[in-house]
């Protein structure tokens, strides 16, 4: 549906500006947005724009949460946020998730997870019953019913925390980051269901980082900036905008001293015949891999194909069950990890899961203690110089944005100038300026001689940046030829505007 | 500690009757320090877990509790001197401190019924909790007219215990991956768990917002609940609860006799 065609107003922001407590600047500054039913509109912007802000405004969040000063108004079908008596009410007309799927899991089944909501809704056991299995079924969960949410990978929680929300049946739905963690497959059942809904009616406002998928079945898209609307249009033809003023050629792939070919020189890391099982489960069946020296690898695959869990034999978080991993000439199965820490520096997800430090100096002089006790602070300078976040060196690492956060990861491992960098999805959670920096910083690194293997599902990424991308499906490698060019996902594959293009499939009107 | 996925006789109780259970065992570990007592108590548990095929995931907590015991017995032989002394911890033949610490009867009778007292009542606690969905238990404890934000807040932390500890083992890791070394000595040791704290608490808080907003927007609170399996009462649950009297009665009967 096209805002011109009409259709009753599902949700309504007029003039809305919000401070939040203790703060001078304003998150929000004047933004006007309507959504009618049965109408996608995509808003996009870079990290700390106000996007999440103005899901929490648009939910009704802020009124009945935060404290803070909210001007303008805000209505959820024709009434007003104020007239709410809490969320539990406004919970029966609009349906949020956050861009935190984990934080959203109550329940210990995934099952009752996505049941939980239809309890409260006063249906008939028959339509409850009849809801859930068509929930589970459309969001792709239905094998996973039994299952707790914390033995779950961070697409499969996002995916439940839709299913659990989508459920509800509510004439709005809002979503912060709805795919931030899916692979490709999954964005695509997402999309396929958010369209359905918005067949039936529902107003959907989407907020993404990054242009994709969910971009193309938008019928609006609108660009936050400073609080701000900066920009609304339709999506295809800003998409198309996106690929002409940033072509992707390639040309991200960073320079830096011939990466050999693999089978060619000794090689950094070698992995023979490695098979991984957890608790019965084969995570890594029979698995040969060799990175060359100052080469830039992307173990690429949807989730669950066992990325994470073959890099972690690479500084013995996990040691094989069967096979071998050389890791620089070192065992990788019986060295231990403090030993094997010299040699490969691992950056995880979320560097939350790292930091801790009074000040970012020390974060990153942690790392380099543990290794060298009588380390003076000039690795810590230059590791902070390489990132970027020198400036910061005295700040408070959590008060850092997202990316900063990130770049502060990086760091920490850099400092300790190990020869291997691996890095477990190091763009997730950026937008694309910050997945720029980050990708520039890795870029430095190879040209310093670090040979870097990153784990992503986003194959545009590694069709970019790396020399090679190593393709995983079920815990084997399916491809090691080199980039995928000419594989049809990747057409479906997100990507960040202003570095890759993606070829638009405009959505047909209602 | 969670809910299993399975077919038990345990199972298949209403979650009221299981409920009252777990009360019931508490009630009576309580009442009493009797060893005897307490330990056919806690054998019961064990007992009813085997024939309901969950034997095994009781077991798990077997470590917890002789770590518990091994303490207990430690504090009450340093604390208590009652009844009989039946030895020394430290030999009466070493000189000079030979004779110290006597271990006594009534500090090993203590520690021995705290644990059994223990063992009972996280047995009992454990079956309720691996044999009954939480959804279940929210509409029991709401039907008990329990305030919402007791139950949300007995479910929250049923769900969270496994998440915080995949949390706590992926901060380790990444601490791993920088070389972390908890320190020697105790001051070590405490100073060593920064890098795993800091992050896990900062974190939980940072889940704590979304997790309420959550909780409103699927209208916990409306006190409104429809549950989506039939709930109803079965005969084992009436000859569940028969069993229970009769035990309770019996087991008062000794009591006061």
């Amino acid at each position: 549906m096209s805002p011109e065609t009409g259709g009753e107003i599902a949700l309504s922001l007029r003039g809305v500006s919000y401070t939040y407590p203790g703060s001078e600047t304003p998150a929000l500054n004047g933004i006007s947005l309507e959504l009618r039913k049965g109408e996608i509109v995509f808003a996009t912007g870079p990290t700390g724009a106000g996007k999440t802000t103005l899901c929490l405004a648009a939910s009704g969040i802020l009124h009945h949460e935060y404290g803070g000063t909210l001007g303008g108004a805000i209505t959820i079908l024709g009434k007003s946020v104020r007239d709410y008596r809490n969320m539990g009410e406004i919970g029966r007309d609009v349906g949020v998730v956050f861009d935190d799927a984990e934080a959203q899991l109550i329940f210990t089944t995934v099952e009752e997870e996505v049941a939980s909501g239809l309890e409260n809704l006063g249906l008939s056991r028959e339509e409850m019953q009849q809801r859930l299995r068509a929930v589970m079924e459309a969001t792709g969960i239905a094998d996973l019913a039994d299952r707790a949410p914390h033995t779950l990978s961070g697409g499969q929680k996002q995916r439940v925390a839709i299913a659990a929300t989508i459920a509800l049946g509510t004439k709005v739905l809002i979503l912060d980051e709805p795919t931030a963690e899916l692979d490709a497959e999954s964005t695509a059942a997402v999309s396929a269901l958010l369209r359905r809904l918005s067949g039936e009616g529902t107003g959907v406002l989407i907020v993404e980082q990054k242009i994709g998928e969910l971009a193309a079945i938008a019928d609006r898209m609108v660009v936050v900036k400073d609080g701000a609307i900066a920009r609304t249009g339709v999506p295809a033809e800003m998409m198309q905008e996106s690929v002409q003023e940033h072509p992707a050629t390639g040309a991200a792939r960073p320079p830096g001293p011939a990466a050999p070919l693999p089978g060619e020189g000794v090689p950094v890391i070698s992995v023979r015949g490695l098979v991984h099982r957890y608790d019965g489960v084969v995570a890594i069946q029979g698995l040969d891999l060799e990175v060359a020296s100052g080469e830039i690898v992307a173990v690429a695959g949807e989730n669950g194909s066992g990325k994470t869990t073959l890099v972690k034999h690479f500084n013995g978080l996990l040691r094989p069950t069967e096979g071998s991993v050389t890791v620089d000439g070192l065992d990788a199965a019986t060295v231990p990890i403090a030993e094997l820490a010299r040699h490969v520096g691992l950056v995880f997800q979320n560097p939350d899961t790292m930091l801790f430090a009074e000040t970012v100096a020390d974060e990153v002089a942690f790392g380099l203690k543990n290794i060298d006790p009588g380390a003076s602070e000039e690795p810590v300078d230059a590791a902070l110089r390489e990132v970027g976040l020198l400036h910061r060196k005295t700040a408070y690492p959590r008060s850092l944005s997202r990316g900063e956060r990130q770049r502060l990861a990086i760091a920490c491992i850099v400092a300790m100038k190990p020869r291997v960098i691996v890095l477990d999805e190091p763009t997730t959670g950026l937008d694309a300026c910050e997945s720029g920096r980050v990708m520039d910083v890795l870029s430095r690194l190879r040209q310093d001689g670090h040979t870097i293997v990153m784990v992503t599902h986003d194959m545009r990424l590694g069709t970019e940046y790396a020399d090679r991308i190593v393709r995983m499906e079920q815990g084997r490698i399916v491809d090691n030829s080199g980039t995928f060019e000419e594989e049809p996902c990747l057409k479906s594959c997100s990507t960040s505007p202003g570095r890759a293009p993606f070829t638009a499939s405009t959505r047909s009107p209602n | 500690m969670q809910y299993v996925t399975r077919e038990s006789a345990f199972h298949r109780l209403h979650p009221l009757t299981k409920l009252i259970f777990a009360i019931v065992v508490v009630a009576l570990a309580v009442l009493t320090s009797d060893t005897a007592m307490l330990a056919v108590l806690a054998g019961a548990v064990v007992v009813i877990a085997v024939a309901s095929g969950l034997a095994r995931d009781l077991l798990r907590q077997v470590p917890l509790l002789l770590m518990l015991a091994v303490s207990l017995l430690a504090l009450t032989i340093l604390t208590i001197r009652s009844g009989e002394i039946i030895g020394y911890l430290v030999p009466q033949s070493v000189p000079v401190i030979g004779g110290a610490f006597p271990v006594t009867a009534g500090a090993i009778d203590l520690a021995l019924a705290m644990s059994l007292r223990f063992a009972a009542m996280l047995f009992a606690f454990q079956l309720l909790v691996i044999s009954t969905q939480p959804r279940d238990l929210v509409h029991v404890m709401d039907r008990l007219r329990m305030p919402v934000d007791y139950t949300l807040m007995f479910l929250i932390a049923l769900r969270f215990i496994p998440s915080l500890q995949l949390e706590g083992k992926r901060i380790h890791e990444a601490q791993l991956a920088r070389a972390y070394n908890p320190g020697k000595g105790l001051a070590g040791k405490i100073r060593g768990l920064f890098p795993i704290i800091i992050p896990l608490v900062s974190n939980s808080l940072g889940k704590a917002t979304i997790l309420g907003l959550t909780i409103d927007l699927r209208g916990y609170r409306s006190g409104r609940r429809t549950p989506m399996r039939d709930l109803s009462p079965g005969r084992a649950d009436v000859a569940g609860i028969c069993c229970m009297g009769l035990v309770v009665a019996g087991y008062l009967a000794v009591l006061l006799v």
